[in-house]
């Protein structure tokens, strides 16, 4: 049966709890929060989930579908599909599709994967920006779907009605609002949920439940209207952990159940768009879910809530003095393998490797083309620096307000005489030493002509 | 290949003058080269002008050179603008000498300006990082001072050396600069004021860092039969090397290939070696770079550029003085004025009215590297009999 074949969710490192919201504002809006770095978005955490996934042996160049959902993808119009497609090194004639506006986004990949052909990659990244102390959080999940899966889906089943006024996001603005009727909101949402979930036949059966979860009161109030217990319901619920993800949430939740499911247990997937709709999975088996930790979503660093509000940009966005470094949009694109895939070279005549790929071979001086050379995503510290206020470049300046001083290394590889310059992230930079362990991960660089520049950072392996 | 020679050296004050243009501080380095040539020197006997700048701020981006000769009124005097970042004005100088060497000018000026006080802090910044590697140093989040930063933090690592061995360069170079009226930061410091100053770039902090100044300089580089009229220094040897512009591409993140490379040429075309160099001006835009530039330039082995040090033989009564001048840190850092001003301070040793005076040289040294290492040269001068006004 086609369904979910492996799994992985991705999460920022840091976490804000809710205490220290209650402190600040006397509200605790989830016991703790996600909270994603300046350098992070649904592109970056898609990215890394989906890496998760590959990790466990997967070939990129099986997958034929990629969907993607978000309701915060990185521009407003403008496939991003494509990029991460790039990012990942899938071949060019995947079929993409794209899913935002709602938080039924998820289910909207999901559900158009499962009717695509062949291996499919369903990536559902989300971080509603705003005050963290409004519950948002942050999150990816990343779902190879195919046929003869180890979890099936058998049944799904959909409900729309207008309901207009909740989570909505007018055009241009970064804030969602809501009408704020609180029984109206609850029953839109109870409405739209059960009416997907009742139609199903197997619902008597269902063991776990991942449900629409702005809050973790919510999922108890939509299973309160179906056959299903509180135990089921814990299993999938993960807001307390992870913060409002959008449209990750639900599928974060999920993950966690089917992480938990036995071979032969049933598990309901129930999730709500704002305007009116519900969408509901049932789904056979259970599966080892990579990301997560003994079956949990996994421990992050705890940072004071003036930390996560500056990291959110709550506090500041300025624009960049000079327009940053002035490197062309089609020499931009010319690199992009530089940038994903640490893209290198290898000299035909005397097998010297060159980053990047380019000129005259470092070693003999030979003219001739390189030969394609990916550098290990696993490298070594040479060479240290932290670079506080007044040392960055202006098109830094704005991160580094956001994430306090950086850290710069030159990286080298055992074995290869390539060394490549990288920013650290999601570490203390002053905690790292020359010979220190290091791994690659996709971050956001820098913007240039309002457009995002997306390449290599690295963080310690210990 | 005719021999050059120096006849004239004059700077602008270096520091921050938001009242003077880039050809006004030109005009004042001109003119006090032209009064520091022992006779009167006419300059419509200038044949042609080579002018280093980067052009930080983007003003003037093009045919900047020539406005500021016509400026100063060498009207129609052919004049190359020349951009090698920091350093431009030591291939300045190097145009000036092989157009004298070749036969085609009897005089050529050699010169640099530049003016980096005058824009917003972001915008400076902005310039400090366009001349490392672009696409891929830069956006690694660095300027200048993030590379020689990780060139020490590399450097230290390696030869287990004391870092306290970057206050001591800012410390010796600012007792130096204390000395010097024309120095942008000409003031003395202590080693708790340079070891305790905030951080730029770990390990750098700002005493370890030289100052963004406003500043021109000028040269005059003529043949002998010219050099004849006046008091001349004979140029010994040029020595010029390119090397990767990136740090990450090169062999050595603990030295700078191309000030090895162009200190070889030099010495050889002088027929000296390193111990035969009585004082040095080396490009210590940051402390660890005067580091580099001793091992570099041959006057200590590899990772005891610290014990040169700390013996006392780069002091003005040491062996070996350094940067009398006060060097980049203390005398400033006006990007393109740098390598001729380097030239200055050498010119007035010779001349015995240098401000922090070295007993009677036969040899002098000035070390100019461009960016972190893209280029480099090395100028010797010598005393010469040539001459005698
Ligand atoms: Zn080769």
């Amino acid at each position: 049966m086609r369904g979910i074949d492996a799994a992985a969710v991705s999460l920022p490192r840091y976490r804000l709890a809710g205490e220290a919201v209650e402190e600040a504002w006397g509200r605790n809006p989830h016991r703790e929060m996600v909270v994603p770095r300046a350098d992070e978005d649904a592109f970056t955490m898609g990215i890394a989930a989906a890496e998760r996934l590959f990790e466990r042996g997967i070939e990129r160049e099986a997958i034929e579908h990629v969907a993607l959902a978000s309701t915060t993808p990185p521009l407003d119009e403008g496939l991003f599909a494509p990029r991460l497609g790039r990012a990942l090194g899938l071949g060019r004639n995947v079929e993409t599709s794209e899913h935002t506006g709602s938080t039924l986004a998820g289910a909207e990949a999901f559900s158009r994967a499962l009717d695509a052909d062949g291996p499919a990659l369903v990536v559902v990244s989300d971080c509603p920006a705003g005050d963290p102390a409004d519950g948002w959080g942050a999150g990816a999940v990343a779902l190879l779907v195919a046929d003869e899966a180890a979890v099936g889906v058998p049944e799904r089943a959909w409900h729309a009605d207008e309901y207009p006024g909740l989570r909505y996001r007018e055009r241009g603005s970064e804030d969602v609002a809501s009408i704020g009727v609180t029984t109206y909101e609850r029953d839109a949402i109870r409405e739209c949920v059960t009416g997907a979930a009742s139609q199903l036949d197997s619902i008597g059966s269902v063991a776990h439940a991942a449900l629409h979860q702005p809050d973790a009161r919510m999922p108890g109030r939509i299973a309160n209207d179906l056959p299903i217990d509180d135990e089921a319901v814990e299993h999938g619920t993960v807001v307390d952990r992870v913060g409002d993800a959008g449209a990750a949430t639900v599928f974060l939740g999920l993950a966690r159940a089917l992480g938990g499911a036995d071979a032969d247990d049933r598990t309901l997937a129930g999730v709500f768009g704002s305007g009116g709709a519900g969408a509901a999975f049932v789904l056979d088996g259970g599966l080892d879910v990579a990301g997560l930790v003994d079956g949990e979503i996994p421990d992050g660093e705890r940072i004071s809530y003036t930390n996560a509000l500056r990291k959110r940009g709550v506090l500041d966005e300025e624009e960049v003095a000079g327009g940053g470094a002035r490197v062309s949009l089609p020499t931009w694109r010319g690199s992009l393998d530089q940038r994903y895939r640490l893209r290198a070279g290898r000299c035909p005549d005397c097998e010297t490797v060159a980053f990047p790929p380019e000129g005259a071979c470092p070693h003999c001086g030979s003219r001739a083309d390189y030969e394609p050379y990916d550098l290990p995503r696993v490298g070594v510290v040479r060479a240290r620096t932290v670079v506080g206020q007044g040392g960055a470049p202006p098109e830094f300046a704005a991160q580094q307000r956001r994430d306090g001083a950086y850290g710069v290394v030159v990286v080298g590889f055992e074995g290869i005489d390539a060394t490549l310059p990288a920013q650290l992230t999601d570490c203390d930079p002053e905690s790292v030493a020359i010979g220190d362990e290091l791994r690659a991960v996709v971050r956001r660089i820098y913007e240039q002509e309002g457009i995002g520049r997306y390449g290599v950072k690295f963080v310690p392996t210990a | 290949m005719r021999d050059a020679y120096v006849v004239g050296a004059g700077q602008s004050p270096f520091g921050s003058f938001p009242d003077a243009t880039y050809r006004s501080l030109f005009e004042t380095a001109f003119d006090r080269a032209l009064d520091s040539t022992s006779g009167a020197f006419d300059p419509d006997r200038i044949d042609e002008a080579f002018l280093g700048t980067l052009g930080v701020g983007g003003r003037q981006i093009g045919l900047s050179a020539p406005a500021v000769t016509e400026h100063v009124g060498l009207h129609t005097t052919p004049t190359t603008r020349v951009e090698n970042a920091c350093a431009a004005g030591g291939y300045a100088f190097r145009s000036a000498v092989t157009a004298v060497q070749s036969g085609r000018a009897d005089v050529a000026l050699a010169g640099g300006y530049e003016v980096m006080t005058d824009t917003s802090a972001d915008q400076t910044r902005w310039w400090l990082g366009v001349s490392g590697d672009t696409e891929y140093e830069r956006l690694s989040g660095t300027t200048f001072a993030g590379v020689y930063a990780q060139m020490a933090n590399a450097y230290f690592h390696e030869y287990d050396a004391d870092p306290d061995a970057l206050a001591r360069v800012a410390v010796k170079n600012h007792a130096n600069g204390a000395e010097n009226p024309n120095a942008h930061l000409g003031f003395a410091c202590s080693m708790a004021d340079a070891t305790d100053a905030p951080p730029v770039a770990e390990p750098l902090n700002r005493y370890h860092c030289c100052p963004i100044s406003d500043g021109a300089s000028a040269v005059l580089v003529v043949s002998a039969d010219v050099a004849e009229e006046f008091a001349p220094v004979r140029v010994a040897g040029v020595g010029a090397a390119s090397g990767r512009v990136g740090l990450f591409e090169r062999d050595t993140l603990t030295s700078i290939p191309a000030s090895a490379a162009a200190a070889e040429r030099a010495y050889e075309q002088a027929g000296i070696d390193s111990e035969d160099v009585d004082f040095a001006e080396v490009h210590d835009c940051f402390a660890i770079a005067e580091l580099l530039a001793y091992e570099d330039l041959g006057f200590c082995e590899r990772g005891e550029a610290g014990i040169l040090l700390d013996d006392g033989r780069t002091d003005p009564d040491g062996e070996l003085p350094v940067n009398t001048s006060g060097g980049l840190k203390s005398k400033g850092h006006p990007i393109g004025a740098t390598g001729t001003g380097q030239l200055v301070e050498l010119f007035e040793q010779f001349q015995d009215r240098a401000h922090v005076q070295v007993d009677s040289p036969d040899i002098g040294l000035a070390h100019n590297v461009g960016g972190s290492g893209g280029g480099a040269t090395v100028t010797v001068l010598e005393r010469t009999d040539v001459g005698g006004a």
